[in-house]
């Protein structure tokens, strides 16, 4: 589903990811972890196509990196759910909204999305928040409105860069507990974090990445 | 409805000022627009009316014979550019004249000889009719035997000429300004809306929009800011039309023979569309993905 061959990404004279290999399978829960600055995050834009290799190539389902272009980019991007770690909501759009627009830019009819985004905002514990705005949310609860419409098109891959960021560990459990649930689905998962009570007796593989470089495999 | 067309109204809503400000600058270029059109329109109405009217008389020697003459006219009337002779023999010119005169025909009495000279009238083919053309043909007539004068308006012509020239070639520069004046406006427009809401279109981006999802809404208010503009220009058109041109035409014959090309002044909101929609277009440009 997701293979990165010989990946290396540069920002100017800062390494982000050095010789990066390494396979995703199809159905996979995998966690990547390291400090800050190791290059989670562009690790994670390197799958959606925010950022592109400089060296080496990323392939994810049917797309190549070094074949994307300006109309592939939009179809690989609605293959993949992302929560983005600045969350990345619409300011002056409500709940319902500002989730609608994932099945919107997926050309559902308007008529089909209410349901939709009412069943993803029910899975994350938000039904109740509908018409609320972003501004009037906790952290916790605008975390599970990013959740919603990275899942409410219903992606193949769902990638999460650090989903529990600033959230106490009880909403942290819950947010772990929605994502099993997801991919239960067998929808393929990678979550970025740093917090290692995530992955912690979860059996799934962790990714470790130290320095821009992948140091090592574990078990969670 | 539509989700961009719903963006798009929520945004007119939502910049409504600066939206306003842009639909009353279009509105007033459309107005120059439709001014300078109508001026070109009446210009070229009148002048096509011309050639129709115009002719060049020539006064024929009084040696030369009615018989003479027909042959004159026959081989003249061999050239293309002729569309109509008639000839006015001595007598007619008389008659003519005493037409004219009608109850003081009794100064033409004292006349023992008609001293009118006989002549021919020639009209032209439309497209003939231009100071060039007529004043070598002109030139070539006076040359001719038994032709004593020629006599037609050119001055006229010449003047007429060189005033629709000149309206047709300022009035082609001033819509030109015009239009690309209407384009800028909607282009800066979309361009600030566009600019305004770029957290919104990289958030699009990457939720796998297409450059068409992402455009549309932009591409809508674009083409509603020119469209109302328009319908702002095409109703103080015809407000002045209702409101003040038909009262004087009633009063002042000489505008009567102005023509108000309504039909035209219709198409104002759809010029308006589509010079808001070309700017919007613009505006937007390339949308990159990486
Ligand atoms: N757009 C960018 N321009 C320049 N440097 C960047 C950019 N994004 C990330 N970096 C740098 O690349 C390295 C890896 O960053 P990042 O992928 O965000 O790490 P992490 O998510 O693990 O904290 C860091 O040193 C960071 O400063
Ligand atoms: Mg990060």
């Amino acid at each position: 589903m997701i293979e990165f061959r010989e990946v290396s990404k540069f920002y100017d004279t800062v390494t982000a990811l050095r010789s990066i290999n390494l396979t995703i399978e199809k159905g996979e829960m995998v966690f990547l972890t390291g400090p800050s600055g190791a290059g989670k995050t562009t690790f994670l834009k390197l799958i959606y196509a925010a950022e592109f290799p400089d060296n080496g190539k990323v392939m994810v389902s049917q797309w190549e990196s070094d074949k994307l272009n300006g109309s592939s980019i939009p179809k690989l991007r609605r293959n993949i759910g992302v929560v983005f770690q600045d969350f990345r909501l619409l300011s002056n759009r409500n709940v319902f909204d500002n989730v609608a627009l994932a099945l919107r830019v997926r050309k559902v009819s308007e008529k089909e999305i209410k349901p939709i985004v009412l069943d993803a905002l029910k899975m994350v514990n938000l039904r109740h928040k509908t018409d609320g705005y972003p501004s009037e949310l906790s952290g916790g609860e605008q975390q599970r409105v990013v959740i919603a419409r990275a899942i409410v098109g219903d992606p193949a891959i769902l990638l999460a860069d650090e989903p529990t960021g600033n959230l106490d560990p009880d909403t942290a459990a819950g947010i772990i507990r929605i994502f099993k649930d997801i991919n239960a689905r067998g929808v393929t998962m990678l979550i970025a974090t740093h917090n290692p009570l995530l992955f912690r007796d979860t059996g799934k593989r962790v990714l470790r990445l130290d320095n821009a470089a992948l140091i090592r495999e574990e078990q969670g | 409805m539509s989700y961009s067309v719903r963006v798009a109204f929520q945004s007119l809503w939502h910049e409504k000022w600066i939206n306003f400000l842009s639909m009353v600058t279009i509105a007033m270029g459309l107005l120059m627009i439709a001014l300078v059109s109508s001026s070109i329109y009446n210009v070229e109405l009148f002048a096509r009316k011309l050639p129709e009217k115009f002719f060049v008389v020539a006064y024929l020697n009084d040696q030369v014979s009615e018989q003479d003459a027909r042959e004159m006219i026959a081989s003249l009337k061999e050239q293309k550019i002729i569309e109509k002779i008639t000839y006015i023999s001595k007598d007619d010119a008389l008659k003519e004249l005493r037409a004219s005169l009608k109850d003081a025909d009794y100064i033409l009495e004292g006349l023992n000889e008609n001293p009118l000279p006989a002549s021919i009238e020639i009209r032209f083919k439309k497209e003939a009719v231009g100071p060039n053309t007529i004043k070598q043909f002109v030139d070539s007539l006076r040359k001719m035997r038994g032709i004593d004068d020629v006599q037609y308006g050119e001055k006229f012509l010449l003047s007429i000429h060189s005033i629709k020239a000149g309206i047709e070639t300022v009035g082609l520069v001033l819509t030109g300004v015009m239009v690309s004046g209407i384009i800028f406006i909607c282009y800066s427009t979309v361009k600030l809306l566009f600019y305004r809401r770029r957290e919104e279109v990289e958030t699009l981006k990457l939720l796998g929009a297409t450059r068409g999802f992402i455009r549309a809404p932009f591409v809508i208010e674009g083409g509603i800011i020119g469209a109302v503009g328009g319908l702002l220009s095409a109703v103080i058109v015809f407000g002045f039309y209702y409101g003040l041109f038909l009262k004087l035409s009633a009063a002042i014959p000489l505008i009567r023979s102005v023509i108000f090309p309504t039909q035209f002044f219709l198409l104002l909101p759809v010029v308006g569309l589509g010079l808001g929609i070309t700017g919007s277009v613009i505006a937007m440009g390339r949308i990159r993905f990486s």
